[in-house]
């Protein structure tokens, strides 16, 4: 490198740096703990994303008469609302999310064996990738939020044709179908299933994102609603849950 | 072809590193020279969506991009200029189209190299189509179309071959949403090496029957993902830090195609190819400041500090006011072309890399570690294991963090996440055995376990 340096200041701004919460993640989630002392470990292991803490934390509770079931609502989601609540609030980053998602499930599930009730969820959402469209991880993320925030998921995969997403909804009933794609020539599949569905006489909110998507594409079309980011996959389902319609998402959510 | 692995540096020192100019131009196409002492201009676009209902269609369209890049170039007055076809799903699956496309943009490459001069080539990047619809299919029938579709467009006029291949995404997809850096190690580093090894024997062998160039892949699917998913400065998706460790595993994996054959120019979007070109010498293409078109990032200045092509990454074809988007997009990657030629024939092309390095450099981890001076230390540690896949791509993450420790100490600020995450990831790696064997034989215990979509014998493990 030559002798050129500079002072970067002048030229540039650290936001983020700027911005930073002065509270770390640790001493913000440890605020939002629950205070019931079976509750606690459990909301912690599922902050800590460590899953074997979070059975043993749920097992203790079961062998304290707390009902399995009951500690979905009562321990497994409140703990993850720390981890999302934290997320929203920008003060922890999204593997941290995943990893506790990923907790939070082995906990339902362990939850599930040990009871003949199932659990009741916020709403059903179908989530898929355009038909001819391999990429994945943004549905994984969107999936993974959904669950975190207490939303049943369908997830139909990749590359899924057309017909296959029509199938999934009318079997699934669900309050809202996610799509989402990284190219331009493969997001067309979302007008087919668009049109496939105001057909069958089915008007689902349809949230849509990912790489090449924007808000010009997905406004051409009816159920479209636009999710400029993963995040926004839970927000629009709970504005559903609240009663929002379509135009009511459209006009939250289409920001540009 | 046999594999030759890079145990020393192409250049003496980071300071000989400069853009227009690398160690082993190639000539290529009507007339070009990339890397000999001039930067040249890559346009790369995709045709309307609608294009591609039909062979014909798709055809058409292309000669239109074709056309209006190449009266661009003439109107303007530029010397030389590449133009990338990165393929549509329909023209790799038929390779055919992809031939039909090929000629028909070669034809009127070749028109206006014979009327005006203007030096030209024509890179065609296949998509990696080796996938069904739940699992990476990496050999098999899908790699026979694949090849076929290089065979096809370099036997029709394209001058470069190039992919963005998807070896290690299965793994690295789940471990990239979990902080876990040696998932990330073991998916880039080692599995797509692997896979780099064997699909870039064969491209290069499809090269040098049609007697064209292999010009090399990048890690987008892997290093590309972490940085998109990491983002701006205010996105709380990934730490910039890890993505940067990511980008330095990458190099490596990059490297792959060279150490197979292929002789460059690299792609575009592998924003790896500075510590590429600092160990093989090979001309490379990157994207910046005149690729928001396509994307966003955080070192738009400074990733053209090395460039022998500057792209735009990729614009969908459509009208602007100033014309159509590729001539917009073709005519500011020009100018920035004759910025740095005009730099070079002034003797002032260090000062203008320094420049662009420097107005970036400090911006964020990303551009900290790939300065072509702390590049240089990347490539460094890549070559000294330069045989060993896995404790080459260890080094490259190890180097990295360690060149983030003295910015931090410097003028480089983190965020106290970054911070913390950059401790995570040298606390991760530095747990990790010396030995490949053991690396890997535990990984596949693990990741068979944990990944279900993750085939062993795509790697012939």
């Amino acid at each position: 490198m030559t002798s050129l340096d500079i002072d970067p200041s002048e030229i540039l701004v650290r936001y983020n740096v700027q911005m930073e919460k002065a509270m770390s993640p640790e001493d913000a989630a440890a605020e939002l703990y629950p205070t019931d002392e079976l509750y606690r470990p459990i909301a912690e292991a599922i902050f800590e994303g460590e899953e074997d803490d979070v059975i043993e934390g749920l097992e203790a509770a079961i062998d304290a008469g707390k009902n399995p079931i009951a500690l979905i609502d009562d321990a497994l989601m409140v703990g993850m609302k720390v981890v999302t609540d934290l997320y929203d609030q920008g003060v922890i980053f999204l593997p941290n999310v995943m990893m506790s998602a990923d907790a939070m499930l082995d906990g339902i599930e362990f939850c599930k064996d040990q009871s003949d009730e199932a659990p009741v969820s916020k709403g059903k959402v179908v989530c898929h990738v355009a038909e001819g469209d391999v990429h994945d991880i943004g549905k994984t993320i969107v999936a993974a939020l959904l669950r975190a925030n207490g939303y049943e998921v369908v997830d139909l995969g990749r590359d899924v044709p057309v017909d296959e997403v029509i199938e999934a909804v009318k079997a699934e009933n669900p309050i809202m179908l996610t799509g989402t794609a990284l190219m331009t020539t493969t997001m067309y599949a979302f007008k087919a299933v668009n049109d496939r569905l105001l057909e069958a006489g089915i008007k689902v909110p349809f949230a849509c994102g990912g790489g090449a998507v924007n808000q010009d594409f997905v406004t051409t079309y009816e159920l479209g609603v636009y999710g400029e980011e993963a995040a926004d996959a839970p927000k629009i389902a709970d504005q559903i849950v609240a009663g929002a319609a379509l135009d009511a998402l459209k006009e939250e959510f289409h920001k540009h | 072809m046999a594999i030759n692995r890079y145990t020393k540096m192409a250049y003496g020192s980071a300071d000989e590193m400069v853009f227009g100019k690398s160690k082993f131009p190639v000539k290529a196409g009507l007339g070009l020279e990339i890397g000999a002492g001039y930067a040249t201009p890559e346009v790369n676009y995709a045709p309307r969506p609608e294009a591609g209902a039909s062979k014909e269609k798709l055809v058409k369209e292309y000669q239109r991009i074709t056309t209006d890049i190449m009266n661009r170039m003439v109107q303007v007055g530029f010397p030389s200029v590449v133009l990338e076809t990165e393929h549509v799903e329909q023209m790799t699956n038929n390779p055919t189209w992809g031939g039909a496309v090929a000629h028909a943009q070669k034809e009127i490459m070749e028109e206006f190299h014979d009327e005006y001069g203007i030096k030209c080539a024509l890179r065609h990047t296949p998509g990696d189509i080796r996938e069904d619809r739940d699992f990476l299919e990496l050999r098999g029938d899908k790699f026979n179309t694949l090849m076929e579709s290089f065979e096809e467009v370099a036997s029709n006029g394209a001058d470069l071959l190039s992919i963005e291949t998807m070896g290690g995404k299965e793994v690295f997809d789940y471990a990239i949403l979990r902080n876990d850096v040696p998932g990330m190690l073991y998916a880039i580093g080692c599995l797509g090496t692997i896979d780099m090894d064997f699909i870039w024997q064969e491209i290069a062998s499809v090269a040098k029957k049609n007697n064209v160039l292999a010009a090399g892949d990048t890690d987008c699917s892997e290093a590309n993902t972490a940085m998109f998913i990491a983002g701006g400065l205010l996105d709380k998706n990934l730490a910039h830090t890890l993505a940067i460790i990511a980008r330095a595993i990458s190099a490596p994996r990059s490297l792959a195609a060279y150490e197979a054959g292929a002789v460059g120019p690299g792609k575009d979007c592998g924003y790896e190819n500075t510590i590429v070109k600092s160990i093989a010498g090979v001309p490379i293409a990157q994207e910046g400041k005149s690729s928001t078109c396509a994307h966003s990032d955080v070192m738009g200045n400074l990733v053209m500090q090395c460039c022998d092509l500057w792209s735009n990454e990729s614009v969908e074809y459509h009208a602007e006011f100033g014309g159509t988007s590729v001539q917009c997009w073709s005519e500011s990657l020009a100018y920035d072309c004759a910025l740095m030629n005009t730099a070079t024939a002034t003797g002032q092309e260090k000062t203008l890399r320094d420049l662009m390095v420097l107005s970036d450099k400090y911006r964020d981890p990303q551009g900290y570690v790939l300065a072509y001076d702390n590049a240089y230390r990347v490539g460094e540690a890549i070559v000294k294991d330069g045989n060993d896949i896995y404790l080459r791509a260890k080094n490259a993450a190890l180097k990295s963090i360690e060149i983030m420790e003295e910015g931090v100490a410097g003028k480089l600020e983190l965020t106290r996440f970054e911070k913390g995450a950059l401790a995570d990831a040298k606390e991760a790696l530095s747990g990790l055995t010396d030995d490949k064997d053991t690396f890997m034989s535990d990984c596949m215990a693990k990741y068979k376990e944990e990944v279900k979509v993750f085939l062993p014998e795509n790697y012939g493990l």
